[in-house]
């Protein structure tokens, strides 16, 4: 008696406890049941990623007054916090109904089988048919034979320049090759003592692959295998590597971009469509005195296509409403909307016949650079070989070794990777 | 029922913290030592059916991993310099507060405490803008007085020493309180017969409170030790564990490899690893404490 009495306490103790746990999930609502096609009311989860989620609800907001029977909830996570979120929601089957996913991460969630294959869904819903995108962003969406994510918005890097700054340096237009490029900044960082050329950013990983590419490197063997010390590689990260070593871009500068731009310290930098309006923004001092240009060339002068695209999570139990509501973000006109108030590049072509988008001179570079822009390679074992570049390439741009030796170390770290 | 109830009692009171312990540690730490012998990532998160069992590999691999040991000699290279700096300052703080008698000496309780309860990520803001090469005060300090800039966070070894300065600035606060209360539970009788004997304020405080604090100073060296070893938050707000894996501990290592590479079963290993030092180091100190205490 006196046992069991022990084991009640406790039972009834765990119990307590369990329900305590237990309560906030009832509240989260994510899980009625129904679709968006009867009058059932649904409520989706909506997990948007970065600064612009916060300016999501609004568009969800007009979805609701179309779908009187959808609500849509939106959560804003920070990127940085996003992938661990993603884990916890994989680990435990439970979570968003639609997940904003950066491209870069859907190789590892599709391999996890979390994404759900949106291919059934296209008949019903024409605005998610691949052909309405830019190819390079149904590329970065595609994993195997499956269609995970509909292109919601994309970006390219160009190359952002202080016209004023460079017409006394000289050019009296962009670079356009790699040894203009290079010999612009040298010019530039000669202006004297705490003035540089270039900023060359050594935490994006996707730098070093996007001149290599622009240098005509192969990143992987005819059978699959990792290629990184070819010479053309090698030839390219000697290029980027000389920028540092020649002073023309601070190793460490400690200075946030922007304010580095405006006060001409580094007159030319490399990035995506989001600067626009920061620039704009920050630095109104400078309008007039700054451009943008599609990216020097060497073989040629591919660019990264990167983006946002809006998958569903596998476990989700409104499907249907939740592959409604990516349609509804995927309309020329609601793209349109997006891009006015966030400034993100509309994925559907359709969208660019948009005026804004044809006449401003920013947009326009930007849709140039977008016909010669291609996605990193849709594997799982991206990422890590991505991370483990940048770990070789500070070796090199610190220490100054001999880029091919370093270039062979990453080559093998990369095929151990692959395996 | 009475007789039940005075029996029954302790379990009761017990409970809620074994239930806990057992729920959101043992249970935990049991399930890390199951993944650290399997090949878990995101799918295998997704789908258990493709999890396999590797025996040890995990742990061959991690210990002969160059970026592990690299994380292990950070990490003892900040238990080494930062612990005893904790317990020397920490003490010696505690020590004039408790000496001085004005109100002034409150204030600078709650002064050398603040840091303890600030926000580490506020804490990191400011303290990248002291360390900032081109903005920084430390470096603005250094010219105004016609010393070069020091690179603070951008040369591995000064790195380090860095971040156990930003560590030693926020952790003395909460030891100080342990040694203040330690010290206040000194009797005043000791002191007085030390004064008959004609000790002067160093005698008194080398042979009265120094050895009346014995079990306030091993607390703080256990804790401290323990909290050095996992040592995380300081290089993951401040420098990635960069330049150069310079500032990467281990307990960083393990939170990278698990949450941003999603290899759970090498970070589980890696974390037993660190695991089993800590318990051993722990209690290597115990046994000193258990001989010294047999002397006395």
């Amino acid at each position: 008696m006196k046992k069991n009495i022990k084991v009640m306490t406790a039972i009834l103790l765990s119990v307590g406890l369990l329900a305590g746990c237990g309560t906030n999930n009832n509240t989260s609502g994510g899980t009625d049941t129904g679709n968006g096609t009867s009058n059932e009311k649904v409520t989706l989860n909506v997990w948007g990623m970065g600064e612009e989620a916060k300016t999501l609800p609004k568009l969800a907001d007009e979805f609701t007054k179309e779908n009187p029977n959808i609500t849509v909830k939106v959560q804003a996570l920070p990127w940085n916090q996003g992938h661990e979120k993603m884990l916890t929601a994989v680990a435990s089957k439970k979570g968003p109904d639609v997940i904003q996913m950066g491209t870069s991460w859907i190789p590892e969630f599709a391999e996890a089988g979390v994404l759900t294959d949106l291919t059934p869904y296209l008949e019903q819903y024409p605005e998610l048919k691949p052909e309405n995108f830019y190819p390079g962003a149904v590329e970065s969406a595609k994993y195997g034979d499956k269609y995970v994510g509909s292109p919601w918005y994309v970006e390219t890097r160009v190359l952002y320049y202080r016209t004023d700054l460079l017409k006394e340096a000289g050019f009296n237009a962009a670079p356009a090759t790699w040894d203009e490029l290079s010999d612009a900044a040298k010019k530039l960082a000669a202006r004297g003592d705490g003035k540089y050329g270039i900023s060359i950013d050594p935490k994006e990983q996707s730098l070093g692959f996007m001149f290599s590419r622009q240098n005509g490197a192969q990143w992987f063997t005819e059978d699959g295998k990792p290629n990184f010390s070819d010479p053309k590689f090698v030839e390219a990260v000697e290029y980027l590597n000389s920028f540092f070593q020649n002073g023309s871009a601070p190793k460490d500068l400690g200075l946030d971009i922007i304010p580095a731009f405006k006060e001409g310290i580094l007159p030319m930098f490399i990035s995506g469509p989001w600067m626009i309006k920061l620039i704009q923004d920050q630095a109104p001092e400078i309008d007039g005195k700054w451009a943008m240009a599609v990216l020097p060339k060497k073989e040629n002068n591919i660019s990264l296509l990167g983006g946002s695209n809006l998958s569903i999570f596998e476990y989700s139990k409104n499907k249907d409403a939740a592959a409604k509501f990516i349609a509804y973000m995927s309309k020329p006109e609601t793209q349109i909307k997006w891009m006015e108030e966030t400034s993100s590049l509309p994925a559907a072509t359709a969208a660019w016949e948009n005026d804004m988008l044809k006449n401003d001179p920013n947009y326009k570079v930007i849709g140039d650079q977008l016909n010669a822009a291609q996605p990193m390679p849709v594997i799982t074992e991206w990422s890590p070989i991505s991370e483990n570049y940048l770990k070789h390439f500070e070796v090199i741009y610190r220490n100054n070794v001999d880029v091919k030796k370093e270039m062979e170390s990453f080559n093998n770290d990369a095929t151990k990777m692959m395996k | 029922m009475r007789g039940f109830l005075n029996k029954q009692a302790p379990y009761i009171f017990i409970a809620p913290t074994l239930i806990l312990l057992t729920l959101f540690s043992i249970v935990p730490i049991l399930v890390a030592l199951v993944i650290s012998f399997t090949d878990m990532d995101l799918s295998g998160l997704a789908n258990f059916d493709s999890i396999s069992f590797i025996g040890f590999t995990n742990y061959t691999e991690v210990l002969a991993d160059p970026v592990f040991l690299k994380a292990i000699f950070n990490t003892l290279f900040y238990v080494i310099i930062g612990v005893p700096l904790v317990i020397l300052l920490s003490l010696s703080i505690a020590l004039l507060i408790n000496l001085g008698t004005s109100r002034i000496f409150k204030a600078f309780r709650v002064v050398y405490y603040l840091p303890s309860v600030t926000n580490i990520v506020a804490v990191a803001v400011v303290w990248s803008y002291l360390y900032n090469p081109s903005l920084g005060l430390f470096n603005y300090l250094l010219n105004l007085v016609g010393l070069p800039d020091v690179p603070w966070l951008t040369e591995p070894t000064i790195a380090k020493l860095s971040l156990i300065l930003l560590a030693l600035w926020k952790s003395i606060g909460l030891n100080m309180i342990i040694f203040i209360a330690a010290l206040q539970g000194i009797p005043k009788s000791y002191y007085e017969a030390a004064q008959l004997d004609g000790a002067n304020l160093w005698q008194q405080v080398t042979k009265v409170t120094i050895p009346m604090l014995r079990f306030a100073i091993f607390f703080v060296s256990i804790t401290t030790m323990i909290g050095w070893l996992q040592f995380f938050e300081e290089p993951f707000v401040m420098t990635e564990g960069g330049p150069l894996d310079g500032t990467l501990s281990v307990a960083l290592f393990i939170y990278q490899n698990g949450f941003k590479f999603n290899n759970f079963g090498y970070a589980a290993a890696g974390s037993f690893v660190l695991f089993v030092c800590i318990i051993a180091i722990t209690l290597v100190q115990l046994r000193m404490q258990k001989n010294e205490s047999d002397m006395t």
